[in-house]
């Protein structure tokens, strides 16, 4: 039984309702003036975190501070870090993190150019056979694939079945930095610092268990208040230099463009690309892809959260600024590739790319969403809609009428609960 | 058992909420649980129909019922009519404006594309009246 992505704290929830309007799969329900989640539909989207007003929705796992331990201290970097400080250059933002006490970095936009490699790669194998239907859409969102797992279960083949880029973090990676900085393999501890609330859940109930070998996952906003101070005092100083031994694959000019929206598809060899990001579009295109339309686009980037992952929930500064600041960054230094193909083609050959799970093992973790209904109880729900104002106003604690009539179809709710329906009776 | 009825109403030249009516009958296919390809080729025929109502017809109508082993699907219109339904019922016959076929729409694909799709399908047009498409799908047992 999954564990649930998010967690409502009843002493701060006032029943506002607003979680319950916002959630993409009506996961929510006000009952006694709190929130509760109805597990088995909820995609960990973070919608809900991101419009509470009073704090009081959770992340399942949120670490919380980082605090300097005694073991060997790696921060696994989403290139959306660099884009949080306008006017800095990403070196000192590096040191900034070395300075609040890691010891070592590691960052993502490398395995972003080899995971969009691969993705060309398949594309074009695609093409001759035909193995996997078109549109392909993007795996790098674990919001998406949930999405399209519980609600969308056969467009599960559209999913590139390659493995998400920090999923190419293997345990490998452990293993050399113990051996470089000569530690105990157990001593390294790696952090994952990134924007996105679904990450914050460890691999245990994720639907891509091929994922993290995360020891512990970071907040970007968790460890702003402290990186900031570091990097103003940074700033402040003259010369400076990241020492180049702490850190695997350096931030090169691409990478504060990865985190937008459409940044992973520029600069792809396929022509046949679009992005489109913000669920409530996401869900208009998923449709429309279920209805059999885009079939002569050949791969298309989804992103949960508006203007990508530079919007995320876990984000520090508003999504608007951080993209004027990286694309400041993207002017100064072009975009450019960096990894040679020859070698990724022998890796890719042997499978090195590939997700080990199976699409419908995803569509499990989810139950099978809910159990259809029956044409008996689809007339009930239409008649019951007959019945109440149809306002979608939300006093009953279901996030619309229809949403309301199916809870007592299924017995969540009763049609008493209805403050409309209640007061013609009177 | 009665079958289940809903109808909905197809605003010509509504490019905005164009799709509407399939996708609501879409959601409803899935929740009763009835087979992915089933819901797929009612979706894709009801889409069609409903495109086709979009973009030649005037005001138009979507009616859905569901019962236990079919499913039919009615959409009508009080548009331009058909003058030569086998003609439009070929690949790639087209009679839909420029400005459709730049937003991608109105590759002369609809009729043959809900012929593919339907188990059974009928047409009745009047040149100056309007048109009615009716779709049979039927739904084999578990």
């Amino acid at each position: 039984m999954p564990m649930a992505y998010v967690q409502f704290d009843a002493s701060f929830c006032t029943g506002c309702a607003k979680c319950v309007r916002a959630c993409p799969t009506k996961a929510i329900r006000i009952r006694g003036e709190r929130a509760v989640l109805i597990e088995h539909l909820c995609i960990g989207c973070g919608e809900c975190i991101r419009v509470c007003p009073e704090g009081a929705v959770i992340s399942a796992i949120s670490s919380g501070q980082f605090v300097k331990s005694e073991k060997f201290s790696v921060a696994i970097i989403s290139p959306i870090l660099y884009s949080q400080f306008p006017g800095v250059m990403p070196c000192d933002v590096l040191l900034g993190l070395n300075h609040i006490g890691f010891d070592h970095a590691i960052d993502l936009s490398y395995y972003l150019e080899m995971h969009q490699y691969a993705a060309e790669e398949f594309i074009v194998r695609n093409r001759e056979t035909g193995e996997n239907p078109w549109p392909l859409i993007s795996p790098i969102c674990p919001v998406i694939c949930r999405l399209i797992a519980l609600k969308y279960p056969d467009l599960l083949d559209h999913i590139l079945p390659l493995k998400r880029p920090v999923a190419l973090i293997g345990e490998g990676v452990r293993s050399q930095i113990a051996r470089e900085f000569v530690v105990a393999k157990e001593d390294v501890q790696l952090y994952h610092l990134t924007p996105c609330a679904s990450k914050m859940i460890s691999a245990g109930i994720d639907v891509f268990a091929d994922s993290p070998c995360m020891d512990a996952i970071l907040g970007i906003n968790d460890i702003y208040p402290q990186l900031s101070a570091a990097v103003e005092q940074i700033k402040n100083m003259e010369l400076c230099f990241y020492p180049c031994q702490r850190i695997t694959f350096l931030p090169n000019a691409r990478a504060p463009m990865w985190g937008m929206s459409g940044g992973e598809i520029a600069g792809m060899n396929v022509e046949r690309v679009l992005a489109v990001d913000g669920l409530q579009e996401v869900i208009q295109y998923i449709e429309k892809i279920d209805m059999g339309l885009f079939k002569d686009m050949e791969y298309i980037e989804l992103r949960a959260c508006s203007e990508g992952c530079l919007g995320g929930s876990f984000t520090a500064v508003d999504k608007y600024i951080a993209r004027s600041s990286a694309q400041k960054l993207i002017k100064m230094f072009g975009v450019g590739r960096r990894i040679q193909r020859g070698k990724l083609r022998r890796i890719y050959d042997q499978g090195w790319f590939h997700s080990s799970i199976e699409p419908e093992e995803m569509f499990k973790n989810f139950l099978g969403g809910e159990p259809p209904l029956t044409i008996g109880q689809m007339q009930q729900i239409e008649e019951i809609l007959e019945k109440v104002p149809g306002k979608d106003c939300g006093i009953c604690g279901a996030p619309d009428c229809r949403t309301f009539a199916e809870d007592v179809v299924r017995g969540r709710a009763e049609l008493r609960d209805c403050y409309w329906f209640q007061l013609d009776k009177n | 058992m009665s079958a289940l009825k809903k109808s909905f109403y197809i605003k010509g030249r509504d490019f905005t909420h164009a799709g509407k009516a399939s996708i609501t009958v879409q959601q409803m296919l899935k929740q009763l649980g009835i087979a992915t390809d089933i819901v797929r080729r009612a979706a894709v025929c009801g889409y069609e129909g409903e495109m086709n109502v979009v973009m030649h017809g005037g005001d138009g109508s979507f009616c859905i019922a569901i019962a236990s082993d079919w499913i039919l699907l009615e959409i009508s219109d009080n548009g331009p009519g058909i003058a030569d339904i086998g003609q439009a019922m070929e690949k790639g016959f087209s009679t839909a404006l420029d400005e459709y076929r730049e937003m991608g729409f109105g590759a002369g694909m609809g009729l043959s594309n809900i012929e593919r799709n339907a188990d059974y399908m009928e047409i009745e047009s009047t040149p100056g009246k309007g048109t009615r498409v009716e779709m049979l799908f039927q739904i084999p047992e578990a």
